[in-house]
């Protein structure tokens, strides 16, 4: 380790225990032993000490201290790789890894074969998505370690997300080749990896040719199989494909994406066909539900009302609760919708008469006490679907009637008034359910959902308390939870209640979760390199870099979007003057005048650039529809013709 | 076609609510707040019956030992009247029975049922129950405000037979 300042032998050996408490988290010691250093006056300003010492009381929380030590350190000895470095380690845990880059960088032009540098600067280049800078970095690595498999795993990942599949593909050939790989799980997965790598190149017959070589030796069988669905399909193999989907429907016959693939194969050109296939798969798989259903998507008229009728009784004798949502894609076909409610309603009447599902079945034995129920059920939500809430509000109430004690009817009757805008009495309702069984988490949460939706903040918390950990605060520990919906719920209930500052915060800490789950990437750059899981790393990777399209972060940002812009048009009045003329409107100012107009218009452009961002990621029209104006600005415009 | 699913389940005091739906709507009679704080000490005493995985019925009894003998109560058993006649009834009497017997230190089984009940007396009475007294003005706000007892006397001695009955 070449310093420009090297210390004498004892306090070498005082030093090197610096960097040992470090490692082994003894930082209260470690600042005894940099102490012992610094107090003697020909080393009081040792740059590495300091730094170190820096470092260390960084761990203990003392920031500013750690940050002064630091740059003290590095100023005093510009040439130390050690300084350099620990000044980037500095900056990482403060997540400014452009600053750190920079840093380590500097490290590794005094140390420049230093393989821990080199792991943390290639770490935050993929963190950073620095994908050129990763390549070179993993190049480094995997010279100067090129016997350890991480090496190999890095290097050739870092050419695949370059697209040079080429690179790539040859580095995991020769490591495979190698006597590194042992036969195993891992070793699977790599394969499997490295199949992926192919196929992202386009060369569906080499990916093909490279399954037929190795497929004896993946665990993964279902993967094997898909995969070779999926290639002999798009090497318009067909009747190959078709075979494989065949095998794939013998493991798994609910499989409906199977189906889907079976008619593209299959080459089908008419809806007929596919109906036909379908049925032939229900003779096979009697059991099976999937053929029957999707049977219920291609059918038509008289055929149409056959299938679903007997789709309708089964469900019914046995009492599906999801029947009406599993049914509900129909719906966009209004002679489908016609059929099912002229055959529900024959079951309701029949059933009330004589407890069978036609007139014409009156020897058979009766259907089970529980049909006409689920009848009413499906009755009510079909009519709740269609809009009439009258209706539906008959059917729930049979239901009540014939069974006060199932707890999904509630639920139902609540989710009616939601539709029909009550929102009131929709909470009333899930709060009936909810106390039916406490032990729900779903109805629970539902009714949360619910009461926020009525601006009851206090009860939804409460309510949610109940399934969260005991002695914290209910939304802490939501929070804590990254429970997105309901922060956002809450958000929105705070604006309409006007507390503007509470439904930034929400907002806020629902952006800060997207922040987190960016940093815990960090986790597994090293984790899922040694443990060979890459083609979910490549996964997650791309998922991450396009994390914020979530519409969880959406509904986040337009609600802050919202009340920024609020904000903008009608600032709050200064708190002090707010008590002199009350107007009756409840605002609780969070800010003082001055402070809050800067954060507007900070804040407001930081948003504005995530929701331009999703914006251009999304699909535009799920955005038109959210910007019709809202009351406020409705009375804006008001008043701009006014003026005109 | 399948048969239907009656199973027996626990009151918990997450589901005690729906045992007090329930007997609000089977029984005209309102029980207080002791009475379901005692269900939820009653074990096995106290049973939720479920018919395809829906509350449709419930049994609660409670021990007697009044009149220098070891009696069981039952202080109600009904079930929502779309589910009648459907053998629910049987599984809850059963189950009280069986409790019984495993017991085996009970002198018998009771109940009040109001004087116009008959479907109540024939139901019991098929377990062996017999009406051993008629108390008058028994209920206080429903008419007829009258009641049977009815009673299944248990002998101790024939614990054998009843285990065979156990195992059914």
């Amino acid at each position: 380790m070449p310093s420009s300042n090297p210390l004498p032998p004892k306090e070498n050996a005082l030093f090197k225990r610096i960097l040992r408490c470090y490692e082994h988290k003894q930082y209260k010691n470690g600042i005894k032993f940099a102490k012992q250093i610094l107090s003697n006056p020909k080393f009081s300003e040792h740059g590495e000490t300091l730094a170190m010492k820096g470092l260390t009381l960084n761990c203990l929380g003392r920031k500013e201290e750690a940050y002064d030590h630091v740059r003290r350190g590095l100023r005093n000895d510009l040439q130390s790789h050690v300084c350099w470095h620990v000044y980037g380690l500095l900056q990482r845990s403060d997540k400014k890894y452009d600053e750190a880059i920079k840093c380590y960088r500097n490290a590794l032009k005094w140390d420049k074969d230093n393989i821990q540098i080199l792991r943390d600067l290639s770490l935050l280049q993929i963190q950073m998505r620095d994908l050129e800078g990763y390549k070179d970095t993993r190049y480094q690595l995997f010279m100067l370690r090129p016997t350890q498999r991480a090496s190999w795993i890095g290097f050739a990942i870092s050419y695949h997300l370059l697209k040079d599949y080429e690179t790539a593909l040859k580095i995991l050939d020769t490591f495979r080749n190698s006597p590194m790989i042992c036969y195993d799980y891992e070793h699977s997965e790599l394969l499997l990896y490295q199949n992926m790598v192919i196929q992202e190149s386009g060369e569906c017959e080499q990916a093909l040719k490279h399954l037929d070589k190795y497929s004896d030796q993946i665990c993964d069988k279902i993967t094997v199989k898909e995969t070779y669905g999926k290639l002999r399909l798009q090497l318009k193999q067909y009747a190959e494909a078709a075979q494989v989907y065949k095998e794939l429907l013998n493991i798994n016959p609910e499989n409906t994406t199977y189906y889907a693939r079976l008619a593209v194969v299959e080459r089908h050109t008419k809806p007929e066909e596919t109906l036909a296939m379908l049925q032939r798969y229900e003779d096979l798989f009697p059991r099976a539900l999937a053929p029957r259903r999707l049977q219920l998507n291609y059918a038509i008229g008289d055929e149409f009302k056959i299938l679903v009728d007997r789709y309708l009784r089964r469900g019914l004798h046995k009492g599906v609760p999801p029947l009406f949502v599993n049914l509900r894609s129909l719906y966009n076909d209004q002679q489908k919708v016609d059929t099912i409610q002229s055959l529900v309603l024959e079951y309701k009447e029949a059933l009330k008469a004589h407890g069978h599902f036609s007139d014409q079945e009156k020897d058979n034995p009766r259907e089970p006490a529980s049909a006409l129920l689920w009848t009413y059920y499906y009755l009510a939500q079909h009519y709740d679907h269609l809009g009439l809430t009258e209706k539906a509000l008959n059917e729930i109430d049979a239901a009540i009637e014939h069974t006060p004690t199932l707890i999904e009817l509630f639920v139902t009757k609540g989710r009616i008034y939601k539709h029909a805008g009550n929102v009131q009495e929709a909470y009333k309702w899930l709060d009936e359910a909810q106390g039916l069984d406490t032990a729900d988490r779903y109805i629970n949460s539902k009714c949360a959902k619910y009461m926020l939706r009525a601006n009851l903040i206090k009860e939804a918390e409460e309510t949610c308390g109940k399934f969260t950990r005991e002695g914290v605060l209910a939304m802490e520990n939501l929070n804590e939870m990254q429970c997105m919906w309901i922060q956002t719920e809450a958000a929105n209930a705070y604006k309409r209640l006007g507390k503007y500052g509470e439904a930034l915060k929400k907002c806020h800490e629902v952006d800060r979760h997207f922040s987190e789950i960016i940093e815990d990437q960090f986790d597994f750059h090293t984790y899922c390199m040694r443990k060979m899981t890459l083609r979910s790393y490549v996964g997650l990777l791309r998922l991450e870099d396009v994390l914020r399209a979530h519409p969880f972060y959406f509904k986040a940002a337009k609600c802050a979007v919202e009340v920024y812009l609020r904000l903008h048009d009608e600032p709050l009045p200064d708190p002090t003057q707010a008590q002199e003329i009350d107007t009756g409107v409840k605002t609780t100012p969070k800010y003082s005048a001055g402070s809050e107009r800067i954060l507007v218009s900070e804040d407001t452009v930081f948003v504005y650039t995530l929701l331009i961002h999703k914006l251009i990621k999304s699909k535009l029209s799920e955005f038109i529809p959210s910007m019709t104006p809202e009351p406020h600005s409705r009375k804006r415009a008001d008043h701009l013709q006014q003026q005109q | 076609m399948t048969r239907s699913k009656i199973e027996l389940g626990d009151v918990t005091p997450h589901n005690i609510k729906q045992l007090k739906l329930l007997n609000q709507v089977v029984f005209p009679v309102s029980y207080n707040e002791k009475f379901y704080k005692d269900v939820l000490e009653a074990g096995e005493l106290a049973k939720l019956a479920y018919y395809n995985d829906i509350v449709v019925g419930a049994v609660c009894c409670r021990v007697d030992t009044s009149e220098n003998s070891r009696r069981l109560y039952i202080m109600t058993l009904g079930c929502l009247y779309p589910y009648r006649r459907l053998g629910i009834g049987t599984v809850m009497v059963q189950h009280v029975l069986n409790y019984v017997y495993k017991d085996g230190n009970f002198d018998s089984i009771f109940l009040h049922v109001q004087i116009s009940n008959e479907g109540a007396i024939d139901f019991y009475k098929k377990f062996g129950f017999e009406i051993v007294e008629t108390k008058e003005h028994y209920y206080k706000r429903i008419e007829p405000a009258d009641a049977h007892v009815l009673q299944k006397t248990l002998r101790p001695k024939t614990n054998q037979t009843n285990n065979q009955q156990n195992n059914q």
